[in-house]
């Protein structure tokens, strides 16, 4: 177990230090503050997601990426239309999505995914479910959220109840 | 060549300067705290996504490809995030039924 942390921790820092030589360039100056970040974010990364958690499917994650892009593009489209239209079509209002991922970072990360959704905004928690404000309520929001759902359940590597 | 990446770079950063006006618009137009945190984070994200794309041919380095799409990134989580938190202070702050 405790090699296992290990492992992971060198991993990520090394990941995380090299993404900062990426970003920042390799001057010798600056290195101690680029291995204090990398320190910092390795931390932070495991305590949030530690290591040993169910492995990620790529292909699902493909999907999800590329499903992502779509709704950001038709997220801004929708939105944009909204605002510069003289009616302003908007029905606000707020829809509540029973969430089947557990509370914790895999619940995080579909409201930070879901946030770019056209119309819809997370909101908060409510008795387990994740409510939503929307632009327009007679939009089909749970559908969409459900096929995000079982895209981001998928590309975490199989069913609700291991994450 | 350099003329058909130069054109894109202009349509492209065009396309998403147009984004932000509609995010603005929306941030003036829009009747409360919650719709007008749609219009920033949705419009916001695809404009900054399109000045990015635009500016990738204008790199002169790998890395500044790199540190471009990064920056988009960061932004793009950051908006996710924040949004997020500030979507739930105005709902407690307006209850809903």
């Amino acid at each position: 177990m405790r090699t296992i942390f290990m492992r992971a921790a060198m991993a990520r820092g090394a990941g995380f230090f090299g993404f900062w030589l990426l970003l920042i360039g390799p001057n010798p100056a600056d290195l101690v503050a680029g291995l204090c970040a990398a320190a910092a974010a390795t931390w932070t990364s495991l305590r949030l997601l530690p290591p040993g958690g169910g492995r990620l499917r790529y292909a699902a994650l493909a999907r999800l990426a590329l499903r992502f892009g779509q709704e950001s593009i038709m997220g801004g489209v929708d939105v944009a239309r909204r605002a510069l239209s003289v009616r302003l079509p908007l029905r606000p209002g707020f829809v509540v999505y029973p969430v089947r991922l557990p509370p914790g970072p895999a619940c995080n990360t579909f409201g930070a995914l879901t946030s770019v959704l056209p119309g819809t905004l997370p909101a908060g928690v409510d008795h387990g479910a994740l409510l939503y404000h929307c632009l327009d309520v007679e939009q089909p929001v749970a559908v969409q959220l459900a096929i995000d759902e079982g895209l981001l359940i998928r590309a975490l590597g199989g069913t609700h109840d291991d994450t | 060549m350099s003329l058909v990446l130069d054109i894109f770079t202009i349509v492209a950063v065009s396309a998403g300067a147009f984004f932000f006006l509609a995010g603005t618009v929306g941030l003036l137009r829009f009747p409360d705290t919650l719709t007008r945190l749609h219009a920033l984070t949705k419009a916001d994200n695809l404009g900054l996504g399109l000045v990015v794309l635009g500016l990738l041919p204008q790199a002169q380095q790998p890395f500044d490809v790199i540190k471009l799409i990064a920056i988009w990134l960061f932004a793009l989580l950051a908006g996710a995030t924040v949004g997020q938190l500030m979507a739930r202070v105005a709902r407690r702050e307006r209850p809903t039924p």
